[in-house]
């Protein structure tokens, strides 16, 4: 369908950058406890655009630029969380957060449990490689943030759940790190009405059904695990998609019910393997779902090395559908 | 008024409740340490007991200039700031022998505290990192409409940090009214200044962040009180960012398992001579502020408060271990 005639619908093609944009409009429109601060955020609307005139609609006061400054910027919208503000603050790449990460992991992540007030504070963190960004670019943190308690982590893999989580994450009267895939930003694009619900928080969504083997992913890595189920597809393997959406809480009754379905869990992340995400959620299984189990849980992840920058290189290093592939033939032939 | 000290009338402008409810501040603080003190020493104290012994004209001075609406991130040293704001000793009690019924219910110990109903944030360990706190805090009242002002405090250790250099640079950059106390008590632990920083000053780098420095002595809680008053008028209706440096030692160590060895004798002697309490009960009396029974009275009520505080406290329990995993998150 063409872009026009899909409008007549009432629906539109959105990529994901566009549902995170279209989700702080709506969220700076009907909600007046709303601000957006961060590097280069105002008028040039971000280093990726997630931001793009807002500044101009809702005025400097709600939308502002801040000197290159992470720990102020996060120390910044913790007090303004707790005077009242929801705060959503953009770090312009995740690999900048590492320094002032203790004002997130020290201090907004324990304030609730130290004082009994609430930190009510959105935290946007572009991540991923897979587009030559090289080590300091690139980088998928998440296990560090869902280490700490107090601490929220969604990471949408499609454009409407990039819009509802966001709309939750700023609703959430936690600080939430909100991790957008950089390589999804322009790549995924979905039909979908100006409408939208809030996506719920610590639940995952089923993306493909299947009976011979179940992966759990998220971010970029459901595409590509799309991707290999449609090659095991066409040679009559049916493989489940889970995307996890939120890494913490995590929803452990879905990924429990899609291992009783197959007997066989790949678990796939962009991240590095060792201490990766992966690794909780093969524990959670094997501690919960060891019956379930026909064959060992298998991990795809990026080794443990910097990322590289030379595509030649980086290709190898990220995870992709020939990867996944691989990886479940031999778990479905073991 | 040739035989009229200066500091008389500098007192002279200021309500005598004022410097009373200072003093008081200052007595209540010093008097509660030395408890605190003994309970350490008697292994009555869990993990650690830090002071602001020497300190306690800074935070008496500087909090007490403060209004209702304004925001605080005291540091270690302050106890003075958060009985100003309306603490109660008790409070300070409970939370150093871990009661449930403490502002942090036993889930953080000694200084890591404060009531945010009170205008007053609890600090984290990091630093300078509470500077950030304050501005955003700040931010906040004055979008709506508040004349509010924040005051962060910090030590000279904590002015070599990132942080504290983002966040005065942030302040100046956003014109938010903050003053940011450096209590330079010329020893981060057991650091000297010399192998701290190379300004003669720590206000010498207020022209770098466009701002103003002032320094004042910060054993004289008349000068510290008149000096923020002053700046802090001036910061409700024009706002920006001040750094107040104030000159002083820390009387103790670090903590009380510091004897604080690396200090200097005659340095310590200097000091001790220009206590903060000595000074401000011989400022109230010289200026016919208060006799020396005036104080007496204060005093031996400051005390009352502390012991029943402490018996009270005392008898209250600890959290229930079933509760162990409550509070992390926000409902």
């Amino acid at each position: 369908m063409t872009h026009a005639a899909l409008a007549e619908t009432g629906f539109v093609e959105r990529t994901y950058v566009d549902c995170i944009r279209q989700a702080q409009q709506r969220l700076l429109r009907e909600d007046d406890r709303v601000v957006i601060f961060g590097e280069d955020v105002g008028a040039f609307g971000g280093a990726f655009k997630a931001t793009l005139g807002l500044q101009e609609e809702f005025g400097a006061d709600r939308v502002f630029d801040t000197p290159i400054s992470e720990s102020a910027i996060i120390g910044s919208a913790i007090g303004m969380a707790t005077q009242g503000l929801r705060p959503i603050i953009e770090m312009q790449f995740l690999d900048f957060m590492n320094t002032a990460l203790h004002q997130l992991i020290n201090n907004a992540a324990t304030i609730h449990f130290r004082t009994g007030n609430a930190v009510p504070m959105t935290v946007r963190a572009p991540c991923g490689g897979g587009f030559g960004g090289g080590p300091f670019h690139s980088e998928e943190l998440e296990t560090i943030f869902c280490h700490v308690p107090g601490l929220k982590v969604v990471y949408p893999a499609f454009p409407c759940d990039a819009r509802g989580l966001l709309v939750s994450a700023v609703e959430d009267p936690n600080p939430v790190v909100y991790l957008e895939n950089k390589y999804l930003y322009r790549h995924v694009k979905e039909s979908l009405s100006d409408d939208f619900e809030p996506v719920p928080i610590g639940v995952a969504r089923v993306c493909r059904r299947g009976s011979d083997a179940t992966i759990i992913t998220y971010g970029a890595m459901v595409h590509e695990s799309l991707a290999a189920a449609d090659v095991l597809a066409a040679e009559e393997r049916q493989v489940m998609v889970v995307d996890l959406r939120t890494l913490k809480p995590y929803d452990h009754d879905t990924i429990i019910a899609a291992v009783s379905a197959t007997n066989r869990v790949l678990v796939v992340h962009e991240a590095w393997r060792c201490c990766g995400f992966g690794a909780e959620i093969a524990a959670g299984i094997a501690e919960r779902g060891f019956h379930l189990l026909d064959a060992p849980i298998m991990r795809v992840a990026a080794p443990d090395i910097p990322i590289p920058f030379a595509p030649t290189l980086e290709s190898v290093y990220r995870p992709s559908a020939g990867t996944i592939v691989e990886a479940l033939r031999e778990l479905i032939e073991y | 008024m040739p035989d009229c000290p200066s500091f008389a009338r500098d007192l002279n402008q200021i309500p005598r409740n004022q410097w009373l409810a200072i003093y008081r501040t200052m007595c209540r603080a010093r008097l509660t340490e030395q408890r605190m003190i003994r309970l350490y020493h008697q292994g009555k104290i869990f993990g650690g007991v830090y002071t602001g012994f020497g300190h306690e004209a800074i935070g008496a001075g500087t909090a007490h200039a403060g209004g209702a609406d304004d925001l605080f991130t005291p540091c270690i040293r302050d106890l003075t700031v958060h009985l100003a704001r309306g603490l109660s000793v008790l409070d300070v009690f409970r939370q150093f022998l871990a009661r449930a019924t403490g502002p942090t219910r036993g889930r953080d110990g000694n200084v890591h505290y404060g009531r945010l109903d009170q205008g007053v944030y609890a600090m984290i360990s990091h630093l300078g990192a509470m500077i950030s706190v304050a501005i955003g805090g700040v931010m906040v009242r004055r979008r709506q409409g508040l004349d509010a002002v924040a005051m962060a405090y910090v030590g000279d250790g904590a002015t070599s940090t990132g942080d504290f250099h983002e966040a005065v640079n942030y302040a100046s950059v956003f014109d938010v009214p903050l003053l940011v106390v450096i209590e330079n008590n010329k020893f981060a632990y057991s650091t000297p200044n010399s192998q701290q920083y190379r300004c003669k000053d720590l206000i010498d780098r207020a022209p770098g962040y466009g701002i103003e420095g002032v320094k004042v002595d910060g054993n004289d809680a008349v000068a510290v009180y008149l000096k923020v008053l002053e700046i802090v008028k001036e910061m409700r209706q024009t706002p920006r960012p001040v750094l107040l440096e104030c000159d002083t030692l820390r009387i103790r160590g670090h903590g009380e398992h510091d004897d604080a060895g690396y200090i200097p004798e005659a340095l310590k002697a200097e000091y001790a001579a220009r206590d903060p309490l000595d000074n401000m009960r011989r400022s109230l009396t010289d200026g016919e502020i208060a006799t020396d029974q005036d104080l007496e009275t204060i005093d031996s009520e400051c005390q009352k408060e502390i012991d029943d505080g402490y018996r009270q406290a005392l008898a209250e329990p600890m959290p229930d271990p079933a509760t162990l995993l409550d509070g992390v998150y926000a409902e």
